[in-house]
């Protein structure tokens, strides 16, 4: 066994290079069906501005990145999306650990926390709208707010699931709290966290495009609807496609920054 | 009893504890553990055996300093426990290895974070490689906790509680979760790095909860025997096999009589509480 | 327990209390304008829109189309993620599908869905049923995976028929799951029916499609009357709470095994 390591490596190396080949191949077989589908299905409409064709939509696609519409209001939404999620998680992270470490800053914060939750994001956007007006503040606003519970709720809960055996250990070992929370709370919370921060930017994105569909003067939520308005069809779905695009992008992003961060947690699944 | 008491000042003396438990819903309660009286001398190689519920653990996490007794009292040469400390290190049944720390990092720990420490890096990187040496994890010590065997984890957990140097070290049936060879082993590894072929006075005082009989006789220099509902101290064995104990010393008349006579002590009891359970 | 902090009760009720103080303390202080919500206000508001009712017809008409969007989206995300769990070559093609779908916020498909619905309820439900379509499918799926294929050895070695295993093994093993999904996908879909009537009544101009969004909709645009936003709002949480707690019970009432 240990004479031969290097040859074990490589062959499990062009192992999971194949199969990566082989999902792909899945992939566009899947994905070429749709199209094909798509394109007999406009064809047979024959209506435009119901249902372009896929490759009318691919042309607009060019065309608004070639006149520098796309960018701008990708980098509008993108702005948004990132500002909004860093004040969320700055102000949900911590007060979570508070809450989930502190029994008093628990009962007093909860029951107010339970009463604002269940209402959405998105129903906060006409007395939003009042206060904000029409512009940038909106979605951000609406977007933090969306982000802001599920970050809170999985950072308190993760907390408070803590395994005492962590904390016992570490104490017998005649560390002081700062280190307690600081080399053992705040790792084994992580994964959880990490959770809710991906559950936080599916929500918060959500009721972003919302906000800039209905009161934003930029944004791919304002385009769509521009462009519905124009019944410029090939071009809301080309912007349809990049909402999904930029959401989907977003989750890998967050993935990538859980698997990194939390590389000793025993793999699961296959 | 004064007669099993070899040393004028023990190490760790419990007088009179007892903890009771109290539920938070119904308010009922339970009496863990009731007036349990028990020295240790420095040294010492003390083995808990008895039935589940006992109250084995209590009695080390008490020591520990991870829960207060509710009567009675607890001291480390003379002075009143309060709260856990370096110079007792523990050994978790479940081993409670961080799985966020490697092995190195996971037996840097103590001496990296704990409350005085004044180890230079070096000094711990030395040590560290020491320990590592001695609980033989060469090679391994760049691994996460969930790359690492049963037994691995478990030599691990033991070196982690080693390097804070401590003067008492705590065990809570640190072998269960092992399969029976492993165990075998590892019983051998611990003697050894006891110190058994050393003089007594370079040996730490061990405390191990063990459920294994024999497991107890082989390690210990004493057996304290314990009943459930509530937990109390049946009696106290002493084990008058020579040391270093060798693997064959199993197979000795001595040794399977000693093993008899304490399964006697305990058995109407595990029977009771298998079938209830 | 310590009598210097107070009960729960005190604890929890410190800081709403405070807030609600603040809010109408300060407007009635500052700016006596007539528009500024109040509390005060926004109870009297309550009263007669639930009086009128007004109220409870647009919260019953947005529930509706949540229903029946959830209808379809229940149904397809049951069959398919049934189909799934069970067949890899199926779960391989399909699920790049659902990836790249997933990913499109179900409002975005808001003006698609007024160019091929026009801005009644079958729009509506379209978001509805896209926006609740995927948490019921992807828990599914995981539902039916996480069955312990151990079990379905034990069922088939105890001599029990195919059908039988479905439904007595796998179908309990993959509820739990299924009832996540299913909290989840309905409060996806009350959040985007909001959004879509909110939507259709802003960039449609109005019209006569009701529902709660829409109500909101004309307070914020038509009478200005932000007492009445916060009416809506308040019974927009109020709802997903019933409707949270709802499934958790009958959870808890269908799954007596699960703790």
């Amino acid at each position: 066994m240990p004479a031969r390591p290097q040859a074990d490596r490589s062959g499990a190396l062009a192992a999971r290079f194949r199969s990566r080949i082989a999902d792909i191949a899945v992939y566009l077989r899947t994905m070429i069906i749709f199209l094909l589908v798509w394109q007999g299905a406009s064809m047979w409409i024959g209506n435009p501005i119901l249902l372009p064709t896929p490759i009318d939509v691919a042309k607009s696609f060019a065309e608004l990145a070639g006149s520098g519409e796309l960018i701008d209001n990708t980098l509008a939404s993108l702005w948004r999306l990132v500002l909004s999620f860093v004040l969320a998680a700055a102000v949900a992270i911590p007060l979570g650990f508070a809450m989930g470490l502190n029994r008093v800053v628990f009962d007093m914060i909860d029951p107010t926390v339970e009463l604002l939750r269940p209402i959405s994001g998105i129903a906060w956007i006409p007395l939003g709208l009042f206060i904000l007006g029409i512009g940038d503040a909106l979605p951000t606003a609406i977007m933090f707010y969306g982000a802001f519970f599920p970050l809170l709720i999985n950072t308190i809960t993760s907390v408070r699931s803590v395994d005492r055996s962590y904390v016992n250990a570490a104490r017998t070992l005649g560390v002081g709290e700062a280190t307690v929370l600081r080399q053992v709370i705040v790792p084994a919370a992580l994964p959880g966290i990490l959770v809710g921060a991906r559950l936080a930017a599916g929500a918060g994105w959500m009721s972003m495009v919302a906000a800039e569909l209905i009161g934003a003067p930029s944004g791919l939520g304002f385009a769509v609807e521009w462009y519905r308005e124009l019944l410029m069809t090939p071009k809301v779905l080309a912007f349809i496609v990049l909402i999904g695009l930029m959401g989907y992008l977003f989750d890998r992003l967050l993935r990538a920054v859980q698997r990194s961060l939390t590389g000793w947690a025993e793999p699961r699944g296959a | 009893m004064e007669t099993l008491t070899p040393a004028p000042q023990p190490k760790l003396s419990l007088r009179d504890v007892g903890k009771e438990f109290v539920l938070p819903r119904t308010g009922e309660r339970t009496v863990a553990l009731e007036s349990v009286d028990l020295d240790v001398a420095p040294g010492e190689f003390l083995c808990i055996v008895g039935p589940s519920g006992c109250g084995k653990t209590t009695i080390l996490n008490m020591i520990a300093g991870l829960t207060q007794p509710t009567s009675g009292a607890i001291t480390i040469d003379g002075k009143a426990i309060d709260g856990p400390g370096a110079e007792r290190g523990v050994v978790f049944q479940d081993y409670a290895l961080f799985p966020w720390k490697t092995v190195r990092e996971n037996i840097e720990f103590g001496p990296r974070y704990r409350i005085g420490s004044t180890m230079t890096r070096q000094e711990r990187g030395e040590r560290v490689r020491q320990l590592i040496d001695l609980v033989a994890l060469n090679g391994a010590e760049n691994k996460y906790p969930y790359e690492l065997s049963g037994g691995m984890r478990q030599r691990c957990a033991f070196a982690r509680a080693l390097a804070n140097e401590p003067d008492v070290l705590l065990m809570d049936e640190p072998f269960a979760a092992l399969d029976a060879q492993t165990r075998v082993i590892l019983q051998e590894e611990l003697l050894r790095i006891w110190g058994e072929e050393d003089a007594e006075a370079g040996r730490r005082t061990v405390v191990f909860i063990t459920h294994g009989i024999d497991e107890a006789v082989f390690l210990a220099d004493r057996i304290v025997v314990m009943s459930s509902h509530p937990g109390r101290i049946t009696e106290i064995k002493s084990v008058e096999l020579p040391r270093p104990r060798k693997p064959e010393i199993r197979a000795s008349a001595a040794f399977q009589e000693l093993v008899e006579e304490i399964w006697q002590l305990i058995r109407h009891e595990a029977y009771a509480a298998t079938i209830r359970a | 327990m310590s009598r210097v902090t107070g009960s729960p009760f005190i604890r929890a009720a410190v800081l709403p209390v405070t807030l609600l103080v603040v809010w109408q303390l300060t407007v009635m202080l500052h700016t006596p304008s007539p528009r500024t919500p109040l509390p005060t206000h926004v109870v009297e508001e309550a009263w007669k829109l639930i009086g009128s009712g007004d109220l409870p017809l647009a919260l019953l008409q947005s529930f509706w189309r949540v229903l029946a969007g959830f209808a379809w989206a229940a149904a397809f995300g049951l069959i398919f993620g049934a189909l799934m769990g069970t067949y890899r070559a199926i779960d391989r093609s399909l699920d790049p599908l659902i990836e790249s779908f997933r990913s499109i916020a179900p409002i975005a498909l808001l003006p698609l869905a007024i160019l091929w619905f026009g801005t009644g309820t079958p729009a509506a439900a379209f978001i509805v049923g896209y926006a609740a379509f995927f948490p019921m499918i992807v828990n599914t799926i995981h539902g039916v995976k996480s069955v312990d294929p151990q079990l379905i050895r034990a069922a088939r070695t105890l001599g029990v028929g195919r059908f039988t295993i479905l439904r007595t093994v796998v179908l309990p093993g993959a509820l739990p799951y299924i009832f996540v999904g299913a909290r989840l996908a309905l409060g996806v879909a009350w959040t985007s029916i909001i959004a879509a009537e909110l939507a259709v009544g802003a960039k449609a101009g109005g019209g006569s499609t009701g529902g709660i969004g829409q109500m909101m909709f004309v307070f914020y645009a038509y009478s200005v009357d932000l007492n009445g936003i916060i009416v809506c709002m308040i019974s927009v949480g109020l709802v997903a709470l019933v409707i949270d707690r709802g499934l958790r019970r009958l959870e808890n009432w269908m799954l007596p095994w699960k703790r």
